[in-house]
């Protein structure tokens, strides 16, 4: 299933010019770079788990350590991705109110909308910094024996939720005209 | 407040967050950290990012973008088109043979690719325009693509059966067995429909071509030789191997359910790369692309769903919904009824994730205590939820069509897809007479 994932190209409305279009250009660098990242965070994470099957059922090795990291790597993957996704606008809504309201109350709906979306996504990437500092102050580690460092993840969140807000603020100054 | 006050404010408050256009999983993580500020203790909402790290460091949930991968390698390759060339041939002597041909590619792709949408693209962007060109009638042809889709969230490895089984803390090795008989159930419906259907549109062009009109292609007899038949097969054979595999890696106890989901998205991208070349960077992008994209936004959109659950719980919110509903003394079948036309009604607007997830802590407590077993119900559930995919107005495989035959156009395409509405409710019916459909087989397996 993949119900209402197709991402809708006519929507992307990142900012192209002027000092916005100069700080998007930045940015669609790091979003390729980390949905580089991400892709093969996904794809290792495949490969860890096939290992783990062929490990255990043909080599007889017993361990511990790839359903941690698969994890890690896919949580990664979602987090880091995040921005280069919502500048596809991939992250879906529901847009049924387009249909009824005037093309101009419904440009002022659509901008709200997409600030209160920035809003949370600030809010949430602070409260991951808070998860993350804590994580590396006391050294937190996950409960099995292979202990891994929590502030790995949590930077991910951190990190990539900040992205992702910094990628809706854009979208939210760009002014109409200029998107693209 | 009371508890009911605040249910309603806590739906009536998502209600305006989804409709004033917030991505959704903006939108509920949204409402429930200022629900979390305002009605829970302080320190509550310094723990959003952990919940959402802890809801979605579930190696269950964690499979979801291993299939994903699996089915964007499979989909984006031509699998599909050679599926469905090899079952035409094969079934080239049955009456309506294509229109069955189409539904077994359909559904045989879904269990490979776990997509609907992609089912869709995969088989419709050959079987319509071959369809049409033998004479069916543009509707029946988008219709029979558009409903076969749909398989995709029903047969394993299907990611609402994931996130129903987190939502309701069932097996998933049985709720993936328990959705293969209604799935089959399903590919029988469909494909007696493209019988029936074709009949009817053969004698009208009968009529026709008696009475000196045109005469239409689908009066053609076909015939395909058995060298012409086998040569089918080589292309699709890897595939269906890679599906037994797959079951048999899963079934037999050689690997978990995140293990197959990885195993399965190895393997699909060496096939697909030995099959059809695809190895090259220009191949392998647009799978990949398609993997972040999609799993990303399920993910954020699970985890916040997550999230809002957890405050609708701590608030007492789901507890005393479902409290209310069991305390209506409603009969079972009257429940039961309510709940999938609730269903119903929210797949007009949110997709299947979200619909699961939300309603899941509510929903399920009164059906476990009317006595409904929740492995069949959660099957049932994807089936109701499969009628959200062709039916308007968001019904995401009839845009998928559109986008592929946009000469049909969208209201052909919505007639086309009446039939299959009505027999996936008779389907319902059948599974709620008839429900060992469902739980013959994983009763079998987990004795």
């Amino acid at each position: 299933m993949s119900a209402h994932a197709e991402l809708d190209l006519s929507r992307i409305d990142v900012p192209r010019v002027g000092i916005l279009g100069a700080v998007q250009s930045v940015l669609d660098v790091v979003n390729n770079v980390l949905a580089v990242a991400s892709a093969l965070a996904i794809a290792a994470a495949g490969l860890v788990l096939t290992w783990e099957v062929v490990g255990r059922y043909f080599l007889d090795i017993a361990s511990d350590w790839q359903d941690e990291l698969s994890t890690f790597l896919l949580i990664g993957a979602t987090f880091a991705s995040a921005s280069w996704t919502q500048a596809r606008r991939g992250h879906v809504g529901i847009d049924a109110l387009s249909m009824v309201l005037p093309p101009s109350v419904d440009r002022i709906r659509r901008r709200l909308a997409d600030l209160a979306a920035c809003v949370f996504c600030a809010y949430f990437s602070w409260k991951c910094w808070n998860l993350l500092t804590e994580a590396w102050v006391d050294d937190q580690t996950t409960p099995s024996a292979w202990g891994a460092p929590l502030w790995v993840p949590y930077s991910c969140m951190t990190f990539g939720m900040a992205l992702l807000a910094f990628q809706q603020a854009l979208q939210v100054l760009a002014p109409r005209k200029d998107a693209v | 407040m009371t508890t009911l006050q605040l249910g309603l404010l806590y739906a009536g408050s998502t209600v305006a967050a989804l409709f004033s256009g917030i991505p959704i999983a903006f939108a509920l993580g949204g409402v429930a950290t200022v629900f979390m500020m305002i009605f829970m203790p302080a320190a509550s909402v310094d723990t959003i990012a952990q919940n959402v790290y802890e809801e979605l460091a579930s190696i269950t949930l964690l499979t979801i973008p291993l299939f994903i991968l699996k089915g964007a390698a499979i989909g984006k390759s031509r699998a599909g088109k050679d599926l469905y060339d090899a079952l035409h041939t094969w079934l080239g002597r049955v009456p309506g043979g294509l229109g069955v041909a189409v539904v077994l590619a359909c559904g045989l792709f879904a269990a490979m690719a776990g997509s609907s949408p992609a089912t869709c693209s995969a088989i419709g962007s050959s079987g319509i325009p071959e369809m049409r060109r033998r004479g069916y009638s543009p509707g029946f042809a988008a219709g029979l693509v558009a409903a076969g889709g749909t398989l995709g969230i029903l047969l394993p490895p299907s990611i609402v059966l994931i996130l129903y089984a987190v939502a309701s803390e069932q097996s998933l090795g049985r709720l993936f067995l328990a959705g293969l008989g209604p799935g089959l159930l399903l590919v029988a419906l469909f494909a007696s429909y493209a019988v029936f259907q074709w009949r009817r549109e053969f004698k009208h062009a009968q009529s026709v071509a008696y009475g000196g009109g045109a005469h239409s292609p689908i009066l053609a007899d076909e015939h395909f030789t058995m060298a012409e038949r086998m040569v089918a097969l080589p292309r699709v054979l890897p595939f269906l191997l890679l599906l037994t595999g797959v079951m048999v890696a899963l079934y037999g106890g050689i690997a978990t359910p995140s293990e197959t989901a990885g195993l399965g998205a190895v393997m699909a991208l060496v096939l697909v790369g030995i099959v059809y070349r695809a190895y090259k960077l220009a191949d392998l992008r647009p799978i990949f692309e398609g993997t972040i994209g999609e799993s990303g936004m399920l993910l954020m959109i699970i985890g916040m769903s997550l999230l809002y659950s957890y405050v609708m719980s701590y608030l007492h919110i789901s507890q005393s919904a479902a409290e209310a509903i069991v305390g209506l003394h409603l009969s079972k079948w009257l429940l039961l009824t309510a709940i999938l036309l609730l269903v119903v009604m929210l797949g007009f607007f949110l997709p299947p994730v979200s619909i699961i997830l939300m309603t899941a802590p509510i929903i399920l407590p009164p059906l476990r205590a009317a006595g409904f077993d929740l492995i069949w119900f959660g099957v049932v559930m994807a089936v109701v939820m499969e009628m959200g995919l062709i039916h308007p107005p968001v019904g995401l495989n009839l845009f998928v069509i559109n986008r592929i035959a946009p000469d049909i156009g969208l209201g052909p395409v919505i007639r086309g897809t009446i039939p299959f509405v009505l027999l996936m409710a008779v389907g319902v019916v059948i599974l709620s007479l008839v429900p060992g459909i469902a739980m013959w087989l994983p009763n079998a397996v987990y004795k």
